[in-house]
This record gives structure tokens, C-alpha cells and sequence, in this order.
């Protein structure tokens, strides 16, 4: 394991996480994390919690917390054992929205509802190391790959509303490299869970460099947001787009441009 | 189709005004909501809300989490609104009388609804045509028409002919033409999981029904692209 790249990670992991010093301790821990107060999104949130209290906000979070680790919030079993509440929740909401749970359209409803809401979020049923344990070989190869395209689909924590769009994937591989459909299958558990874009698209980052110890990674993520496009502003054409370039794709400006170059063409 | 039977139903029975709007299982009383039974409802669904959250694993004290209960409920309220309102509210001051016979089309009118069997969102365009008969409304009343009954737990087959159905008995016109194209979520994320499969519906009303050129000049003028 070539120690000195995970050490340039961190460092500029932290500039990047300005004062969420718990986030790396000096190596990857992989702990995907918004810095507190970051986007300012939620102010009001983060103001309530100074930065050096974070580990008072370290409750295990289901989508903070890394799938590399060997927690799990959910399994099948759970799934099955849910779907009675869940079930019984979306026919209060149909009451509660004014409809007749009883109509012949509406009748299955809630089982269909809860079942596709589990699957929407089934991405915390699943851990990055089955996905990926057997499809990491060692090949002598430095130049950039690139999966770009892949379709994301996501649900936006805020809102329970979907959150679709592509993700764009390269990586300079250190001798090592990933089957590509791995690539997308660790877009798929990221993203089937209720998440914010910043986060999802660190969280892919993070998992490729854990998993390959590359020599850069540039993950971009370009979406529509549903509760933008059908509620609030309802702003129909707008997308959202993030990045995160860890390692030579954040260093080397050349390499980040061949990087933005093939994913546009 | 059981569409196109009832065209012929509304045809021979002599006109629009006896179409029947047998899907208004919800009737929109006064247009003026109780306040408090609002505020319960709301509080019931966000309950609701919460208990998923917590069924589907995840932390609810976490910060993300905190308050997306509320807004969860306050969006489902806005995406279900369309059954608060009724036409008769939007249409009654906009129909006017203009001596006028040709085509009138608003097409591309962005739609987004949910889907009544998953509760997952279905968006798309809609296509309006109708052939005046002296009496023309005003065309974003179209566009609000879609609106209303877009806005609501819908099925894409009855979504079309609400609307369709609405500007027959508002304006009785001599033909109605109302063309859906939508892409389902409930498809697209789950399910099957097609990503370029859209659903495309008509209705064809009056001389867009009887009239193969009519029809034809409709489907020339809104599906090319």
C-alpha cells in the first residue's frame, strides 16, 4: 500500500473539508461527510453545531456512514418485516391527501408504494465490499479510464422526491484496476438512498479510492431535481452539477482537463 | 378501446353536455379549506412520513432527516392540489365569443404527476387541440385545465380524458384532441427499469374523432419534431 499517496489524499481531503478535521486523522478513513456549515444549506442546522462538536452529530448515520465498514442498517429480513408499517404509513398519507384508499386504483397501493420506496433505498442493504471484492486485478496500466453515462437514480432526503441524472467516472489507475461494471454497481448503492448530490458524489469518490488506492479519481455528477422541476420554483431545465477530484485529477490541471474533455465528446 | 366507445357514446347521445365526468370521485366543495383540519392532516401525513424514514433504516434525528417529514407531506400536498380546485374556478371569465373555426392548438404544455399505484412521479408534455364553435377560451386556461387534474394520484389513460372531457363540456366545441406524452418513473427507476420508454395517450373528440384529415393535421402540427 503506497503510504505516501494516501497521506497526499488527506491533505487535500482537509483543505477541502476546512475545519472537519475528524474526517481523515491522517488517512482515509473514507468517511464521506459534508464539513459542517459547508453548502450552508442547512444554516440554521449547523449553527446549532459548531464544527468541533461533530462527534456529537456521529450517531451512525445509515447514508454517512461508509459501506466499507461491515455495518449494514437493513437486510432482506428487515425489508419483509417493515412492510407492514410502511404499508400502513402511505394509506395515511392517502387519507390524509384527501383520496379514497378504497378505490379500486388505490387499493394496493400502500404495498406498492412501501415496496418501491424499499427499493428506492436499497442501497442500504448492500455493502461495497460484496460488490466489488472480486473484481479488483492487478494490471500494468497508468493511463485514465473513463465509464461515463451511467444513469443515476436517487431520492432527495429533503423532499422524498427523485433525483435522476448521469455520472461521469474516471480514474488513474496505480497497477491496479476495477471491473468496469463495478463502477456502476458502486454508483448504485450510493445512490439508492435518500441523498444529497454533494454527498453522493463524494461518497463514489471515496469508495474507488479505497478500493483501488489510484492515483486520482474525478467522479462528476450532473442531475435534475424533481422537487426543483414539480415543486418550489419549478425551474423545468435546470441541472444540477457536482464534482470531486481527489488525488492527480485535483493537482494536475491537465489531467482534470483531459478528464472534463472525454466526458463532454 | 373503452375510450374511444365513449367518444361514440358522447356522440350519439347528441352532444357534449351529457358527458359525464364519472371520475370525480373528489369533489372540491367551497374552495375554502378549514383551517385546522388542514393543519391536521398535515400533521397526520408527517407523522407518516417519519414512520418511513425510520422503517427504511435510516437515523431520523439525523440533520438531512430533521425536518424532511414536514416537507415531505408539504410537497405531496403541492403535487396533490388539483383536487381542491375545480374548472368552474378557472374557466368562468375566460371563454369568450370570437367568430373563429379553424384549429386552435397549445402543444409542449410541461406535465408532472404522480403515479396512483407506486405514488412515484410520471412527467412529460401535453398536446391541447380543439375546433371552436364560436366560442374560444383563453389558452393558458388549457394549460390550467392540465393542471388541475395533472396534480392529483392519476393513471395516465384517465388523466387525458379528464382533460379532454373538461374542455368538451366547457366550451362545446366541434372536436377535442388531447395527446400525453410521459415517462413514468415507476418504470424508469423501478420495476422493469427502461430508461428511453415514454407512454403516449390520446383522446379524440368530436371531428378529430369522425375526421381522418382533421386528426391528421393535428398529429402534423404537435408530434413533429
Amino acid at each position: 500500500m503506497d503510504h505516501s499517496k494516501q497521506t497526499q489524499y488527506s491533505q487535500n481531503e482537509k483543505k477541502d473539508a476546512g475545519a472537519s478535521s475528524s474526517v481523515l486523522n491522517g488517512h482515509f478513513d473514507g468517511m464521506a461527510k459534508r464539513p459542517a456549515g459547508g453548502t450552508g444549506r442547512a444554516a440554521t442546522a449547523a449553527a446549532a453545531q459548531p464544527p468541533g462538536a461533530e462527534s456529537s452529530s456521529h450517531r451512525p448515520a445509515a447514508s454517512v456512514m461508509e459501506s466499507w465498514r461491515e455495518e449494514r442498517t437493513r437486510s432482506v429480513e428487515d425489508n419483509e418485516m417493515s412492510l407492514p408499517s410502511l404499508a400502513a404509513a402511505y394509506t395515511t398519507i392517502l387519507r390524509g391527501l384527501g383520496e379514497d384508499p378504497q378505490r379500486q386504483g388505490l387499493l394496493k397501493t400502500p404495498w406498492r408504494a412501501a415496496t418501491a420506496m424499499q427499493f428506492f433505498t436499497k442501497g442500504y442493504q448492500e455493502k461495497i465490499i460484496d460488490v466489488l471484492n472480486d473484481a479488483i486485478f492487478d494490471e500494468d496500466h497508468d493511463e485514465m479510464v473513463i465509464v461515463k453515462d451511467i444513469d443515476m437514480f436517487s431520492m432527495c432526503e429533503h423532499h422524498l422526491v427523485p433525483i435522476f441524472g448521469r455520472v461521469h467516472i474516471g480514474y488513474l489507475p496505480n497497477k491496479r484496476v476495477l471491473g468496469l461494471s463495478k463502477l456502476a454497481r458502486i454508483v448504485e448503492i450510493y445512490s439508492r438512498r435518500l441523498q444529497v448530490q454533494e454527498r453522493l458524489t463524494k461518497q463514489i469518490a471515496v469508495a474507488i479510492t479505497e478500493a483501488l488506492q489510484p492515483t486520482g479519481v474525478g467522479v462528476v455528477i450532473e442531475a435534475t431535481h424533481m422537487c426543483m422541476v414539480m415543486r418550489g420554483v419549478q425551474k423545468m431545465n435546470s441541472k444540477t452539477v457536482t464534482s470531486t477530484m481527489l488525488g492527480v485529477f485535483r493537482e494536475d490541471p491537465k489531467t482534470r482537463d483531459e478528464f472534463l474533455t472525454l466526458i463532454r465528446s | 378501446t373503452k375510450t374511444s366507445k365513449a367518444c361514440q357514446g358522447l356522440h350519439r347521445s347528441g352532444g357534449y353536455s351529457k358527458a359525464r365526468m364519472e371520475y370525480h370521485h373528489v369533489s372540491a366543495k367551497n374552495g375554502v379549506a378549514d383551517e385546522n383540519q388542514n393543519a391536521e392532516k398535515l400533521s397526520h401525513i408527517e407523522k407518516a412520513y417519519t414512520t418511513i424514514l425510520s422503517e427504511l433504516g435510516e437515523d431520523v434525528k439525523r440533520e438531512g432527516l430533521l425536518r424532511t417529514p414536514l416537507r415531505a407531506a408539504k410537497a405531496m400536498q403541492f403535487l396533490t392540489k388539483g383536487y381542491k380546485e375545480t374548472i368552474q374556478d378557472i374557466l368562468n371569465d375566460a371563454i369568450f365569443d370570437e367568430n373563429h373555426e379553424e384549429m386552435v392548438i397549445v402543444k409542449d404544455i410541461d406535465l408532472f404527476s404522480l403515479c396512483e399505484h407506486h405514488l412515484v412521479p410520471f412527467f412529460g408534455k401535453a398536446h391541447i387541440a380543439y375546433l371552436p364553435n364560436k366560442k374560444v377560451v383563453g389558452l393558458s386556461k388549457l394549460a390550467r385545465i392540465v393542471e388541475i387534474y395533472s396534480r392529483r394520484l392519476q393513471v395516465q389513460e384517465r388523466l387525458t380524458k379528464q382533460i379532454a372531457s373538461a374542455i368538451a363540456e366547457a366550451l362545446e366545441p366541434a372536436g377535442v384532441a388531447v395527446v400525453i406524452e410521459a415517462v413514468h418513473m415507476c418504470m424508469v427507476m423501478r420495476g422493469v427499469q427502461k430508461m428511453n420508454a415514454s407512454t403516449v395517450t390520446s383522446v379524440m373528440l368530436g371531428s378529430f374523432n369522425d375526421n381522418a384529415e382533421t386528426r391528421k393535421e393535428f398529429l402534423a402540427l404537435t408530434m413533429q419534431k
